[in-house]
Parts: structure tokens; C-alpha cells; sequence
């Protein structure tokens, strides 16, 4: 006897269907997601604040309007949960930073203005790193989250607590931003999927600024499907961002079960045995085996400037965010420091009190690397190799329709095992940084488990608003790993 | 290259951040890590920045409402009549020690 799915275990486009059929309510999935919640909640502590009572209201409201005839939208009565850098309005926002204490968004970020709009029920805030900066949720000054395959480990960062409830099932589906990989990197580590699109593709009127020239707002769902659906609720031209395009939204949905035969995937060449080792190499060497298996044709592309993506990365990624972050300065909101009898002391003091460790660093790094003497040195050099880079990827996708690479050179590490070397903690953003830069839209899609049984993940990269295509490789190559997100939440005594 | 401590305090004093001198020793050594692994740009081979976004257009310029007012200033930690409040403006901090 097969037991009926619960209702928290559905996937995003079958309750949308069901509740829009009112097969299902709205009211009752989001207290089966609750219920859910309640029970994985103190083991992973994926959010700053769970929003219940709203929640439910709101979903009382969607079952209303569908009761009435009407119709929600294609998101009808699916929770979905959002980082907190994504603005709320009459919201707490906080970045997971003690600068924005007592900050309330005045206004709601367009893409969570389109969730609404589709009928979503948002649920509550995730955790995350200080201002999106991190690689494991470590960087929150407000709680540890913990990786649902094993309690002991990282999430993964920036978006660990985004990804963390996804994997636990707390919501079907939650919304991170990715900025060097922020997105890909935490749904790898969590084995779920994660989606950041082509620069340009999401508004990010309302995402709190790290780097302007790379953040992007994207999805993090259960299956390929899932995130493409979420990715075309809040994809499209917005006149309050200047830099979102006005290309056409495509039908992400329409050919996505078409298979991989017929595409070219790009190998990248310099991702040597060297990168990888054990069971993250194994199954790099397996994933294209699945790969070509499913009928894709594997060609060889060559991208020698791979290795400088990190220190381009820290780079240009710094420089901006010390430039958007200069805003910080207890004067307009957030924390004021009491101590300031003057102006310029209120800066230093607001500003030293509510910024955390890895931020400050950051904010040094990049007024370093734009400072008089060194911006040459450094934020130009960075730039030139940067458009190297670009001219690689441009030519790889002359070859290759899509290209391929691990998401991470590892599976999840342990909590604390790389907090106090910055370095470490960056190089984990090896493979995710190049896209970002480039501005490429790139899925990570779950390729299997480690020999400690954590989730290891395939990064698919396409060319800019070549989504369509991303998620159609993604999907193919999802139905060939055949991987389940089960985790275990083992591991409570490991710290 | 070798970042000092001097630099890290010149440094710091732009970027509006005071350190302890403990957090100071520990950033310098950080920061000297990373840049020297920044330093392997040097060996690359840059091309001409392409400083435009393809597909990214920028929109027309046209006048709208902003936030208003009262929703803006009731994130601030401190203001009358509808202004900002902030201390007295002269003094403090250190800028006369940046060159």
C-alpha cells in the first residue's frame, strides 16, 4: 500500500493545480506547511520569523476569492518562504545585520509583488549571511541554520535559510538572491534546486543592494519544474529597476520535457581532476555520464581564465558592495549609535557597532581595492580579466548550447569549520562566481550523494535569457539523476 | 603585496569603520591573505572592459512619486518637523589623518 503524499510534500505546480481545482484549499496546505514547520523548525532554524497568523489569513483570502470564482493565479495557495533581504512592506527587514534593527520595508520588492499577485502565501523571513556575505548562514547575527542532511553541517550561504526550508519542507518553495552564488551554492548543499537568472531577467527593486553589477533575485524549489514556473511569475521589465531588461519573458514550461538530445553541453576543460576529489569527482565523472546517456553530445570548451573567478569575484563584488553599504550611517534608519556627540562620529560608531566581522572585511577589501593608489592595481585589473572571462564563456557558447560544472567543489561542511579563514569560506564560491559575473542564468540541479550521504549538485549554465534552454538541460538531467530530497536530520549531537 | 597596519587604519578611516587594536591585528593578517590571493590577477592577461551590460537597457528618465514623507522618515532613528535630526555636524572622527 502506497501512503498519499502529505500535503506540505507536494510539489509547487500540484497544489497550485489543486487548490485552483479546489480539489485542495489553500487553508489546508499552508497548515500542513505550518504543522511542518513546527515540527523541523527547531532542529534547522531556517527563519528570522514565521508570519502564521497573516499567513493564515491570507490563505483564508485565496480560498475566499476561489469560492467567489475567481481565479488567484498560478502560485494560488503554494507557501513560499523569503530571504530577508527581500522587501516586505510593514515588514521587519533585516539582512540577518544589527544595523537594520527596528527597520520596517515602506514598500514591497516587485518580484514579491508578483508572488503576491499569482496568488502565493508568503509564510515568513529566512535566515541568511550579514547582507548576503557567506558561503554557510554563518555570517547571520542572529542564529546558526543547520543543513537538513546533516545537523552538524552548514546550509550553505547566502541563502541558507531559503534553502534549508525547502530541503526540510517546511515550504515547497522560497526566494534567495545570488550575487556569486548565493542561490546555487546553499540549494547544492541542501540538494535542492536553485535558479539564478540572466543579469537583468528579475527586478531587484526591493532586494537590499551587496553588489549591483551581479545580484539577481531567483527561486530555490524541490524540482526543475517548480523553479522555472516560480521564475516566470517574477521575471519581466519593471520601471523601477533601470537595469531589468525588456526582453520577453519566455514560456519556461513549454519545452522543458523536451530532453537534452540534440543539445551540445559544454565541459569545461581547466576543471581538472585537481579541483575535486573523492565522491564530489566521482560524481562530476557520473553526471556526465548521465548526461550523454540521455542523449546529450558532450563538447569541449576552454575557459582558462576559470581559476581567477574568485579573486575577480572579491574583487569587483567588494568594491560595490562598499560603495552600496556606505548608505549604513545611523542617520536615514537602522541602528544609531548613542554614544555620537557629532556627525562623523556617528558614522564610525553606528556603522563599527552594527556591521558584523565578515562585512567589515568585505567593506575594507573593496574600499582597498577603489582607493587612490590601488584601484588601478586592482578594480582595474580586475575588470580586465573579467572581460577575458567573458570573451571564454562567449566563445565556449559558440560550441555548446549549455555548459556545464560542479556547483561546489564539496558537499557541506561542518559548522565552524571555515569561519575563521575568509579565504577558505570564499574559494567554496570557485564554480558559482564566473556566471555571476558574466551574468549568465545557471541552475543547480541535485547529481547525487557523497560518501557521508550529502547532497553534491550539476551547475548548467546558458547564454544570457537562455533560460528556457537552461531549464530544459536541467530537467532532462534531473529525470537522469533520479535524486530525492529525503533528508535525514541526523546529526542534532554534532554540535 | 604586504598590507600594513598603517594602511589598514587609512583604510579604515575611508571606509567609516573603527577597529580594537586586537580586531585591527587580526584584520591586517586576513586582509594580507586575501590580497595576496587577489595578487594572482597579475599574472593575467586582461582585455579592454566592455563597461555596458549586454541586454541590459537603461529606461527613459521620467519624473514619478517617491516614497512619501512620513513612511520614509518613520524608519529614522531621529527626526523633527519632518527632517532628518543628526548631531552637531562639526568635529570628530579622523580625516585629517588620510593624506
Amino acid at each position: 500500500m502506497t501512503m498519499s503524499p502529505e500535503l506540505w510534500e507536494l510539489a509547487v505546480e500540484e497544489i497550485a493545480g489543486r487548490v485552483r481545482a479546489r480539489e485542495v484549499s489553500a487553508s489546508e496546505v499552508l497548515e500542513s506547511c505550518l504543522d511542518r514547520t513546527a515540527k523541523v523548525e527547531p532542529l534547522v532554524a531556517a527563519y528570522l520569523e514565521v508570519f502564521e497568523d497573516e499567513a493564515r489569513e491570507r490563505a483564508a483570502e485565496i480560498d475566499r476569492r476561489l469560492a467567489a470564482g475567481e481565479d488567484p493565479g498560478r502560485l494560488a495557495g503554494v507557501p513560499v518562504a523569503l530571504k530577508d533581504n527581500l522587501s516586505l512592506e510593514g515588514h521587519a527587514l533585516t539582512c540577518a545585520s544589527r544595523i537594520l534593527a527596528g527597520y520596517v520595508a515602506p514598500y514591497t520588492a516587485t518580484a514579491v509583488a508578483r508572488l503576491l499577485a499569482a496568488g502565493a502565501v508568503l509564510v515568513g523571513r529566512n535566515n541568511m549571511d550579514e547582507f548576503a556575505m557567506g558561503s554557510s548562514c554563518e555570517n547571520s547575527a542572529f542564529q546558526r541554520t543547520r543543513n537538513p542532511w546533516h545537523l552538524g553541517a552548514v546550509p550553505g550561504g547566502s541563502s541558507g535559510g531559503p534553502a534549508a526550508a525547502v530541503a526540510a519542507g517546511s515550504v515547497p518553495l522560497a526566494f534567495g538572491s545570488d550575487t556569486g552564488g548565493s542561490i546555487r551554492q546553499p540549494a547544492a548543499l541542501c540538494g535542492v534546486v536553485g535558479v539564478k537568472p540572466t543579469y537583468g531577467r528579475v527586478s531587484r527593486y526591493g532586494l537590499v543592494a551587496f553588489a549591483s553589477s551581479t545580484d539577481q533575485i531567483g527561486p530555490i524549489a524541490r524540482n526543475v519544474r517548480d523553479a522555472a514556473l516560480a521564475l516566470e511569475v517574477i521575471a519581466g521589465a519593471d520601471p523601477h529597476d533601470a537595469t531589468c531588461a525588456a526582453e520577453p519573458v519566455g514560456d519556461y514550461l513549454a519545452e522543458i520535457d523536451r530532453g537534452i538530445a540534440g543539445l551540445k553541453v559544454g565541459v569545461i576543460r581547466e576543471i581538472g581532476d585537481a579541483a575535486l576529489s573523492g565522491a564530489a569527482a566521482r560524481n562530476w565523472r557520473q553526471s556526465l555520464d548521465r548526461l550523454a546517456a540521455a542523449g546529450a553530445e558532450l563538447v569541449e570548451v576552454s575557459v582558462p581564465s576559470l581559476d581567477a573567478a574568485v579573486a575577480i569575484y572579491y574583487v569587483i563584488a567588494t568594491s560595490e558592495a562598499s560603495a552600496n553599504l556606505a548608505r549604513f550611517d545611523g542617520v536615514r534608519y537602522g541602528h544609531r549609535s548613542e554614544q555620537a556627540d557629532n556627525l562623523i562620529d556617528l558614522y564610525f560608531d553606528s556603522r563599527s557597532e552594527g556591521f558584523g566581522p565578515e562585512v567589515k572585511r568585505r567593506i575594507m577589501l573593496g574600499t582597498f581595492a577603489l582607493s587612490s593608489g590601488y584601484y588601478k592595481a586592482y578594480y582595474g585589473r580586475a575588470r580586465g580579466v573579467l572581460e577575458r572571462m567573458r570573451q571564454e564563456l562567449a566563445t565556449a557558447f559558440e560550441r555548446a548550447d549549455v555548459v556545464v560544472t560542479p556547483t561546489t567543489p564539496t558537499a557541506a561542511f561542518r559548522l565552524g569549520e571555515k569561519v575563521d579563514d575568509p579565504l577558505a569560506m570564499y574559494l567554496s564560491d570557485v564554480f558559482t562566481t564566473p556566471a555571476s559575473l558574466v551574468g549568465l542564468p545557471t541552475v543547480a540541479v541535485p547529481s547525487g550523494l557523497d560518501d557521508e550521504g550529502l547532497p553534491l549538485s550539476l551547475q548548467i549554465m546558458g547564454r544570457p535569457f537562455g533560460e528556457a534552454t537552461v531549464f530544459r538541460a536541467s530537467r532532462a538531467f534531473e529525470r537522469a539523476a533520479g535524486f530525492a530530497v529525503a533528508p535525514s536530520f541526523r546529526g542534532a549531537e554534532a554540535g | 603585496m604586504a598590507l600594513t597596519h598603517e594602511e589598514v587604519r587609512k583604510i579604515a578611516t575611508l571606509a567609516r569603520l573603527r577597529f580594537t587594536p586586537e580586531e585591527e591585528a587580526r584584520l591586517t593578517g586576513q586582509l594580507a591573505r586575501i590580497v595576496d590571493y587577489i595578487d594572482q590577477l597579475q599574472t593575467y592577461e586582461g582585455a579592454e572592459p566592455d563597461l555596458g551590460s549586454e541586454g541590459v537597457h537603461e529606461s527613459e528618465d521620467q519624473p514619478a512619486e517617491c516614497l512619501p514623507r512620513e513612511k520614509f522618515l518613520a524608519n529614522a532613528p531621529a527626526s523633527l518637523d519632518g527632517f532628518l535630526l543628526v548631531p552637531e555636524v562639526k568635529g570628530g572622527g579622523n580625516d585629517d589623518d588620510v593624506a
